[in-house]
């Protein structure tokens, strides 16, 4: 089976275009037109008798399936699920539903079924050999890791429900720590293992194998795609010249924010690199907010502080792949989650901690911080030195506004992720390591904070929830009941009435004998006519 | 890949058949003899000989070490519904595209699921076992009987339409002489429109996302003890009912 990834449009006319995996062998599928293998498996559509069978239905079915399986690529799309939503008959469905799954334009990164998953070792064979397919990653990944992956994975779904951004790198970095020692180097875009010599170690500190860095260099739309922001000093000749910038700057004045007019006008450098420098730019957001009307998220720190910049791109990375590697190969992760960037995440993650913990109440977030800086403490000797450090500062905060101290509900939880990262995090200097710990603690304060607040909060409102639906289960009960007392009164009463209506009954058909038999009396009275004696049954006598 | 039989969205009559790709029918016993109850379905080739049907009943007494009284009751139940399924063997049924809804309302042992769908019974590729096999695993329903009890459940509606379609095209040819036209207008006497379901608007094959529910399946799995008060119930019903015709 070869694989390799087809750009599908999504649907708009927005530029942004996701990355879906297909079968090569379904290259033909285009959204806009219906291919002859359709027309083939399923003649039914394209006979043109029928007013419920033709080829826009076709094509409505059709799209609307595969749309909702790129909802959530990593979950199984079932029959059962899509014929809730359309309407038509069940049986040509079904033959729809299992056309598309065999050409595996849905449910083909789908997590396949236990019985199937003995194929996974053959097809990771067939993948490398293949080098970096753009839509599948490929791992020799130890089954614990996988595990934990997953784990951390829910959690960062759940946060996602509450609508909150955890920048994923101190979930991630225990994971990418256990690894190193024990696999040797792995690349950080591929997360093949990389021979001896073979890779190249960035600034930043994550190596990339001679592989990903060729494909990187060249304008693989994937690897742009993963790096929002390419960093110009990470990879030398991805840097900008003057006369580069000038030229970009003079094409976002005449074209605005039409992309593909300003990289036409750039020349040499592409769309996505386009904007990731007007952004880099000092000035840029302002021109970005001027044409796009609304500001690029980013956090102002950032711009002041480029070596943080330069070492908060590493967890970029690593959260791009640590969470592609601990999963399974057949599940790359959906789109949104890769392309989560750190920097908007941590922006939000501070407004989201000042509106939860503003929720949840200042003592809680007061009793959950002390909770979350002990917690830390204990678990590394730098994170003691450096709340020591940044204590008069943090303090001044939290007098500021309760809403910065970090909360921490869920020990065990945090204990999960505040396993060391900055082992593996060279910096130019020892003072800005030094800055830099600090203000990662911050943020996983920060992150903790997060944390025991959706969990205080979820707690408050599962509370709730939990007597209100007590509540009407017993209001639900109580009508069911006095329904029920109310049938059986209304059955007694008519069982009342046929009672009485049988006595009636009887009673006449007695009366009814009774004159019967008067009559045979007075009629042997008055002299019986012999034909009458016939008549005169034994059963009437008895009677 | 099967050919698909072109004729069968037009209006076309054709001889009686179950309007499925297996030729099965539904087989529905229920029996009670000697305080002994007998309850079970399943479906049946009505082109096997009919001797089968006694080595079945024989068979099955045995398995089920049923009284012996059971195999004639057993195979006298079979071929009567044999027989009914017979009785319009040869005639026309009239079939044009008619989609209708089916619904299923089954208890299984311990599993009690409610589904409804749309059905189209000129569909002669149509595969009810395969469909309940389907929604099944999809369901994760681990019960290896519900699958069979809900194709026979669908078969019992299929043939009940199709039943209907026949009297239907006896009617139209003892009726006026514009048998044509009454056979367009009214020939799916129980199906709705097609058109119902087909908004006549654009975008009309998807359901609204507030009637997804209406349309999906609903699995409960009972407790011993609700399916043990169920049952009784069900006997207790059964013999007041038995009561009443004998007190009359």
């Amino acid at each position: 089976m070869s694989e390799g990834g087809e750009m599908a449009p999504n649907g708009g006319a927005e530029p942004s275009r996701e990355l879906y995996t297909v079968p090569f062998s379904s290259s033909w599928f285009q959204w806009g037109e219906i291919h002859e293998t359709e027309k083939r498996a399923l003649p039914e559509f394209f006979e043109g008798v029928s007013t419920t069978k033709n080829p826009r239905v076709y094509k409505e079915y059709r799209d609307f399936i595969i749309n909702k399986y790129r909802e959530d690529t990593s979950k199984r799309l079932t029959f059962t699920e899509v014929r809730k939503a359309l309407i038509g008959d069940v049986s040509l469905l079904q033959k729809l539903f299992s056309f598309l799954e065999k050409w595996g334009l849905i449910n083909f990164s789908a997590s396949v079924k236990p019985s199937q998953r003995q194929n996974q070792t053959v097809e990771t064979k067939v993948l490398v050999e293949e080098g970096t397919p753009p839509g599948l990653r490929v791992i020799l990944a130890p089954t614990q890791v996988v595990q934990q992956g997953k784990a951390l994975g829910e959690k960062k779904l759940i946060g996602g429900e509450n609508g909150l951004k955890l920048p994923p790198l101190t979930s991630y970095s225990d994971i990418y720590g256990e690894w190193d020692p024990r696999k040797g180097s792995l690349c950080g875009l591929c997360g093949e293992q990389c021979l001896d010599e073979h890779y190249k170690k960035m600034e930043d500190g994550l190596k990339i194998c001679l592989k990903c860095l060729k494909s990187n260099n060249s304008d693989k739309e994937e690897t742009t795609e993963n790096k929002p922001a390419p960093a110009p000093v990470s990879v030398p000749s991805l840097a900008w010249t003057d006369s580069e910038t000038l030229l970009l700057l003079e094409g976002v004045l005449k074209h605005g924010d039409d992309w593909d007019l300003i990289a036409q006008h750039v020349r040499t450098r592409n769309k996505n690199e386009c904007i990731a420098r007007l952004i880099q730019l000092p000035f840029g957001e302002h021109i970005v907010g001027l044409t796009n009307g609304k500001s690029v998220p980013r956090l102002p720190l950032a711009q002041s502080k480029p070596v943080e910049v330069e070492l908060s791109k590493e967890p970029i990375e690593n959260n791009g792949d640590v969470s592609e590697l601990g999963r399974p190969s057949e599940e790359p992760p959906s789109k949104k989650s890769r392309v989560a960037s750190y920097v908007s995440a941590t922006e939000s993650l501070i407004k989201q901690v000042a509106l939860l913990s503003a929720v949840s109440g200042p003592h809680v977030t007061a009793a959950a911080a002390d909770a979350a800086i002990t917690e830390l403490c204990n678990e590394s000797f730098h994170a003691r030195e450096a709340f020591d450090k940044s204590k008069s500062e943090v303090e001044r905060k939290f007098t500021l506004s309760n809403q910065e101290p970090p909360s921490n509900l869920d020990a065990e939880g945090d204990q999960q992720k505040i396993v060391p990262e900055e082992t593996e995090t060279p910096s130019p200097s020892d003072e800005s390591e030094k800055e830099f710990i600090t203000t990662s603690f911050q943020i996983r304060a920060a992150v903790a904070t997060a944390i025991g607040a959706t969990a205080a909060r979820a707690k408050l409102l599962a509370d709730h929830e939990e007597r209100e639906m007590e509540l009407l289960m017993a209001t639900i009960i109580e009508a069911q009941m006095r329904k029920i007392q109310y049938k059986m009164k209304h059955f007694s009463e008519l069982e009342a009435m046929m009672d009485q209506e049988y006595d009636l009954l009887q009673q006449q058909k007695k009366s009814l004998v009774r004159e019967w038999v008067d009559l045979l009396r007075q009629a042997f009275h008055t002299g019986v006519p012999r034909w009458k004696d016939n008549q005169c049954s034994p059963k009437a006598i008895d009677n | 890949m099967k050919s698909f039989a072109g004729s069968t969205s037009k209006a076309a009559s054709i001889k009686f058949r179950m309007p499925t790709r297996e030729s099965l029918i539904p087989i529905r016993l229920d029996l009670d003899v000697d305080g002994h109850r007998y309850k079970d379905a399943f479906t049946w080739n009505p082109d096997d000989p009919d001797s089968e049907v006694l080595t079945f009943a024989k068979r099955t007494v045995k398995d089920l070490k049923l009284p012996p009284t059971f195999v004639t009751q057993i195979s006298q139940s079979i071929q009567s519904q044999l027989a009914e399924f017979r009785s319009y063997g040869g005639q026309d049924m009239y079939i044009r595209e008619k989609i209708v809804p089916l619904k299923v309302d089954l208890r299984v042992n311990n599993t009690v699921i409610r589904d409804s769908f749309l059905w189209d019974i000129s569909n002669f590729e149509s595969d009810p076992e395969e469909f309940a096999r389907t929604l099944c695993n999809d369901l994760d329903v681990a019960d290896p009987e519900v699958a069979p009890a809900i194709a026979v459940s669908i078969r019992e509606q299929l043939f009940e339409i199709a039943a209907q379609s026949v009297s239907a095209v006896r009617e139209a040819k003892l009726g006026k002489k514009g048998r044509r036209t009454y056979d367009l207008s009214k020939g799916g006497n129980n199906a709705l429109d097609v058109s119902k379901y087909f908004g006549s608007k654009g975008s009309g094959v998807i359901r609204k996302r507030k009637d997804w529910y209406m349309n999906g399946p609903t699995v409960d799995i009972l407790s011993n003890e609700e399916v043990g008060t169920l049952d009784e119930l069900n006997s207790r019903l059964k013999r007041k009912l038995d009561e009443k015709e004998d007190s009359f």
